[in-house]
Order: structure tokens, then sequence, then C-alpha cells
């Protein structure tokens, strides 16, 4: 079994137990290893998350202050209540919106791997989840992280940041010219892979 | 009585004296301070050896905060770990389950760069898979022909006579420099590391940067795919004569220049712009090679 395909199997592997093939691959593959470690982690977290009465209001806000610049919501009615009535609305289940957000992140960088790139080259970009897509935190809210743990690092996060950003919205203005051009897709999913790396190096502990 | 004028010679020669005497006895504090912080670091420090037999193609990781990590091949089927800890806010946790081993340096409580650093030297048979993790580095791994993956933040990577096997590195601003790699599935994501390829070839090659400037010297070896690309970092190609490639490079801002006399393609994906994009082929156009960047500039040129 190669990589490609136990990744293609990957949301009905996690829904049950991996096949003999399946655990074969992933004894012998520590990239596909770490990516299922990653995904059981989450769907830990997950777990976790669904005894706590209500979710960090970090993670509400983070959500909601990228719909608003999506324009998927309004700007704030005098309703106090939005952010958590979003999470009583959908009970434990809203947790899906940031499990699934950052499964996108996992499974986006892990299929950056070159013998899928043609493949991806047909996918879109995930648009409206793009940011949120970063375990529901934004720029400014890494940034808080890395001052806490590294404070030494956070000039340099920052700056690589700003730059990082600025090579997503180049990708995407070459992309708006010519939706049709591969290659401007292709150098979208780069930019969002260094993105998503250089957030999966700030909240690694081992690599402040 | 005299006067002042006739006492100022004196006094000038005992300012002197003092002076020299306090410069005397600054310099060796400063000695004595030096000697201390030395001793002290000596005493400190430690060294540790964990020793593991494996089977064919183990798998080992080394987990290091703070401090470098170097692999080289061992004689038999033998991982040997050397570790050098700076203090004792760290320990080292090491870990064997079946045919994989885990090395993970345990930060204590109030342990920083300084002092959490632990340097490991690690000896693992060359068909071993490895996996590297440091903040600080330096990560070096040699003369090995199982898969690599090292990543680091700032720390500066080196990855030599690696064949037949993966090597995959991933740095935020650490510079990247792999270099005689055969039949090599390469990936090198930095953010602004720049990263330079010396001789290395294989089915498929691909450095993705930022702002770091890339760097590849060698001739695209005879089949395989390779893929530059950067934001605003620089990308050069240096190849020798009897190359064999099928070339196409594109600034989107910045710009392109080319001392190969390319045989011109009959189609290309994009609009061949004059000092901003070219294609071509040299020789047979075995492997594909794609240079791109966004602002900055990509130069083609021999060695």
């Amino acid at each position: 079994m190669k990589c490609g395909e136990l990744q293609q199997r990957l949301p009905e592997m996690m829904a049950g137990r991996p096949s003999l093939e399946e655990q074969a691959h992933l004894r012998s593959c520590p990239e596909c290893a770490g990516l299922v470690s990653d995904l059981n982690a989450i769907a830990e977290e997950a777990r976790l998350l669904r005894a706590a009465e209500e979710p960090s209001p970090r993670v509400w806000n983070a959500i909601e202050v990228r719909l608003r610049q999506e324009g998927l919501i309004r700007p704030p009615q005098p309703t106090p209540e939005r952010v958590p009535s979003f999470g009583k609305r959908w009970g434990w289940a809203g947790w899906l919106v940031p499990i699934a957000a950052a499964l996108l992140i996992v499974v986006g960088v892990s299929v950056r791997q070159p013998s899928r790139t043609r493949q991806m080259a047909d996918v879109q970009p995930p648009a409206q989840l793009e940011d949120v897509a970063y375990g529901g935190m934004d720029d400014d809210q890494l940034l808080q992280e890395v001052s806490a743990h590294a404070p030494m690092m956070r000039a340099t996060y920052e700056q690589n940041l700003r730059n990082v950003n600025e090579y997503i919205r180049d990708a995407k203005s070459t992309l708006a010219e010519d939706p049709n051009d591969e290659e401007a897709r292709e150098a979208v999913m780069e930019a969002y892979g260094q993105k998503a790396m250089l957030f999966r190096m700030a909240l690694a502990p081992s690599l402040p | 009585m005299g006067t002042g004028a006739d006492c100022a010679p004196d006094k000038r020669v005992g300012l002197e004296s003092w002076e020299r005497e306090m410069g005397s006895r600054k310099h060796t504090a400063e000695l004595v301070a030096i000697a201390v912080i030395v001793a002290g670091t000596l005493v400190a420090q430690s060294r540790k050896e964990y020793r593991f037999n494996v089977g064919p193609k183990a798998g080992v990781s080394v987990v290091n905060t703070y401090g470098g990590i170097s692999v080289k091949p061992s004689s038999g089927n033998t991982v040997v770990v050397n570790a050098t800890l700076y203090s004792n806010k760290v320990e080292v946790d090491s870990n064997q389950i079946g045919n994989r081993v885990d090395i993970h340096s345990h930060l204590l409580e109030g342990a920083d760069q300084n002092s959490g650093r632990v340097d490991y030297e690690v000896l693992v048979p060359a068909d071993a898979s490895i996996t590297l993790h440091s903040s600080t580095g330096p990560l070096r791994a040699e003369k090995l022909h199982g898969d690599v993956t090292m990543e680091g933040t700032a720390a500066p990577v080196v990855a030599d006579d690696i064949s037949n096997a993966h090597v995959h590195v991933r740095t935020l601003n650490g510079p990247v420099t792999v270099s005689n790699v055969e039949n090599g599935h390469v990936e090198i994501d930095s953010v602004s590391g720049d990263v330079t390829l010396r001789s290395v070839t294989g089915p498929f090659v691909l450095v993705n940067s930022t702002s770091g400037k890339i760097l590849y010297n060698g001739d695209f070896g005879n089949s395989g795919e390779y893929r530059l690309t950067s934001h605003s970092g620089d990308i050069d190609a240096v190849i020798p004569d009897g190359t064999s490639a099928d070339v196409s490079a594109r600034s989107v801002r910045g710009q392109v220049q080319d001392d190969i006399p390319l045989q011109p393609k009959s189609h290309t994906s994009f609009v061949i712009k004059k000092g901003s994009a070219f294609a071509g082929t040299v020789g047979k156009a075995a492997s594909s090679v794609v240079l791109r960047t966004f602002s900055g500039k990509i130069h083609l040129k021999k060695r």
C-alpha cells in the first residue's frame, strides 16, 4: 500500500479500525503513522472538549471573526449571546467545525506529498475555511502563544508570518486572474503549506 | 612645600601605578570568574551512552528541543546514542519498542536554551529510518540509505551522502544543505532559510520556500521531476555539461536569466514573456525541471 492510498482511505479508517494492510503500512511509514497519530490526538482532544460545559471563547471568537470577514455573518448585533448560542445551538456537534478545520489542515499538509501533486491541482483551495483551518487560531493568537512559550522567537515568527501571508495573497491573486491556471492553484497550496508548517512548528512542544 | 606643578609628576606616577594594579586585579577577577563558569559548566555537563540492538530497517527518532543531533552509520545492527547534557535540568528519555528506538530530551522545571541543551551523536545501521527534531540544531545526517526526516525551526540542517531514500526537511529559518543524494525522494520546506542542493538527484525533488534562496548545483539526474519554488527568494540552478532536462522558469514579478542555450519548445503552459520566463530543453530532456517564483530572480547557468 502506498501513502496516497492510505490517505484516501483515512476517513473510513478513522471511523473504524485499520485493516491489516493499513496496519502494515503504518508500521513501516513514519509519515503516515505520524499523521494518524495526529488525527487520533485531535479526536481524543475532541472527546475531552465534549466533556467541557462550553468551549473556550477564543475558539468561537476566532470562528466568528473569520465568518464576519467572509461576510457570512453581519457585524455584531446587540446580542451578547451570539457566540455561546452558536455552541448551544449545535451542542457538542458544534465542535465538528474546529475539528473538521483541524483535520483539513492536517490532511492538507499530508496530501501535499509529491506523488499526489498533480491530483491536488484539481482540488480547489477551501476558500471559506482556509484561515479557520489553523485550529481556530488566528495570527495574533499564534504570536501570543509564541510570546508565552518562546519570547525570543516572536520577532522571527512575526516576520515569517508576514512573508507567508504575502505569499498567500500573491498566489491567490494570481489564481483569481486565471482560475484555470493549474500552476497558480498549486502555488496557493504551496503557500498554505508554508503557513501550516509555520503554525505546526510554533505550536509543537519540541520546536518553540 | 612644593607647588601643585611640582607635585603633578608624582601624582601621575601614583595614579598610573594604581591603575595598573587595579587593571591587574580586574584581570585576575575576570580570569577567576571565567574559571568558575567553565568549571561549573564542566561539572554540570555529563555524558551518557545508550545502546540498542535492532533489526533491519529500524526506526530511530530523536526529539531534542535545544541542541544538535548528528547521525552517522554504525557498523552493525546497533543503535548507539551518545548524549552530552549541559545541566541537570534536562534528562534523556529512551525507549525501544520492537524495531523502533525513541530518544527524547525531557526538559525539567526552569530549563532554558542553555541549561536544557543536549548534543547527540547517534550511530545507526545505514538502512535505518531516522526522524530528528530540534529547535536550535544543528541537525546532521550522513552516509545513510534509510529515510531521513529532519525538522527544526532555526536549526541548520545538513544531509549528506544519502541514497535510495526519502529525505524530508522542514525549517522555519534554519538553512538547509543537502548534498550527494542519489535516487532520493527529496522534499524540503523552509519558510526563510536558504536551501542549497548539491548533486541531488532522484525521481522527485521538491523545494518550497517563502523568502529563502534556493541553489541547485547538479545535473538533475537522468529522469525525475524537480520543482523549486519560492515567493521572494532567488533561485539559482547551476548545471554541468551533459545535463539532460526540460526546463521551465517563470518569475511573476522578478527577472529570469538563462545562460544556457536551450532548445525552444513548441508549446508551454504559460506565455513566455522575455525577461520573466523561459522554457526549453537541454540534452535529451530526461528530467522535468520547474523553477517558479513570484518576486525572486531565477538564474540558470553553466557550472
